[in-house]
Order: structure tokens, then C-alpha cells, then sequence
């Protein structure tokens, strides 16, 4: 599956493709010192209550939004478990926009949300949904909070 | 030349200009966006270039920081 294709986790190791093979994933940019980081709360939430029925979140640290990933991979780690308990797995810290996006950005960025708007990522805790099959079928932008009801629907319609 | 930081209102950042956050980061502005996350009072500051993607967002009432090159001596 694409979105497992050479992803580097926070601790620097390769990320098992096993942890996402086969799964509905939900993968979110996300940052330390943000006024939506809270909604680390919902994305636990989310793995605690469909991690079992094959889903996961997939955490992504970006530093491109006013600076607010700043910490070293340890610290973003531990500011995630201890701050949150996310048990849900992370990159490494990776751009999402410009010339130097990931390419799993450039392949989710083509993805238009609800709006029919494609492109850059707005801001930190943009969503984006991947079937078991690989394929992107949703894109929620920052203000979207992760136990939306619009998110629930969309993980339930995947789900394996 | 040194590097004499001043305010500027954030309406009147223009393309170009080289901006500080309040995180440290600078940015030289490349695009500015209205209606920051359909916030019709921000707007957000993005350097897209060679060197970043990054991306600031103010209110349009707020003051920002602006990093100017001053000729001394």
C-alpha cells in the first residue's frame, strides 16, 4: 500500500508496513503547540475504540505551520504519550506542503475534501482517510474535530 | 548591516517583506491568503520557495513582526 511505503517512524526506524497493510488509516499532521492539539484527545479516542477492528491513526509531525512542531523526535514523542497517551504510531517529522513534500503528501494533497478543494494542506490536524484498500476516500480539514460525526460515518463505511 | 526587527500592522505586509514568529522561525512572504481557515479576519503569510513552505496566520488587526535589513556604517 502506498501511504506504507518507506515511512520512517518518530523513533527513526522503518514503520512496519504490517501496522498499516490492510487497514482504514487516518492520517493527520500534527503538532505539539497548536491551539487544535487537543484533538489528540479525540484521534485516542478514535484508535482505542476502532485500533481492534482494523484502523489506525497515522500521526504525522510537521514543523510548516507557524512553527509549531518544533521539539526533537524524543520530545514529540513524549509530549504525545505523556500529554495524551497516543498509542497510535507517528513519523518521523515530515513536510506536507511545497517543493519538498513527502511524497505520501503529494499523493494525498491531489484529494479534494468536501468543498471540492484539492491542494495544500490548510494547517495542522488536516484528516485524510485510507481504505484497507489503499484508496483515499476522505479529506477533513482542520476544524473538522476526529469524533465528528462526518469522520465516525467515514471509518465505519471502511472499516475491513 | 544588521537585522533590526520592527511592527507592522498585517495588512500591511506586502510580498517580499521577511516576517519573525512568535516561535523564533522567519519567512519571507511569497503569497498571502485571505480568510484564513474561512476566517474572514486572519489571513495567513506562506513562503513558498526553494528553501520553505511556511505558513503564518494573523489577524488582520494584529500586529506582526517585520525583519528589516538596516545599512549601519
Amino acid at each position: 500500500m502506498v501511504v506504507a511505503d518507506g515511512l520512517t517512524g518518530i523513533d527513526g526506524g522503518r514503520i512496519d508496513p504490517a501496522v498499516l497493510d490492510g487497514k482504514a488509516v487516518l492520517v493527520v499532521n500534527v503538532a505539539s503547540k497548536c491551539g487544535l492539539t487537543p484533538q489528540y484527545e479525540g484521534l485516542e479516542r478514535l484508535q482505542e475504540r476502532y485500533g481492534a477492528a482494523g484502523f489506525t491513526v497515522l500521526g504525522v509531525p510537521c514543523n510548516q505551520f507557524a512553527g509549531q512542531e518544533p521539539g526533537t523526535p524524543e520530545e514529540i514523542q513524549r509530549f504525545c504519550s505523556t500529554t495524551y497517551g497516543a498509542s497510535f504510531p507517528l513519523t518521523e517529522k515530515l513536510e506536507v506542503n511545497g517543493r519538498h513534500r513527502h511524497p505520501l503528501y503529494e499523493w494525498l494533497t491531489a484529494v479534494a475534501d468536501t468543498d471540492g478543494r484539492a491542494g495544500e494542506v490548510e494547517w495542522n490536524f488536516e484528516k485524510f482517510l485510507i481504505s484497507p484498500a489503499g484508496e483515499i476516500v476522505a479529506r477533513f480539514r482542520p476544524q473538522v474535530e476526529p469524533d465528528d460525526d462526518q469522520v465516525i460515518r467515514a471509518i465505519e463505511r471502511v472499516l475491513p | 548591516m544588521t537585522v533590526a526587527p520592527a511592527t507592522v500592522k498585517a495588512t500591511e505586509v506586502r510580498l517580499g517583506d521577511r516576517l519573525r514568529t512568535r516561535s523564533g522561525a522567519e519567512l519571507t512572504v511569497t503569497r498571502i491568503d485571505a480568510d484564513f481557515m474561512g476566517r474572514a479576519d486572519m489571513l495567513a503569510f506562506v513562503e513558498d520557495s526553494e528553501e520553505q513552505w511556511f505558513k503564518m496566520p494573523a489577524l488582520r488587526d494584529s500586529d506582526v513582526e517585520l525583519v528589516r535589513d538596516d545599512a549601519v556604517g
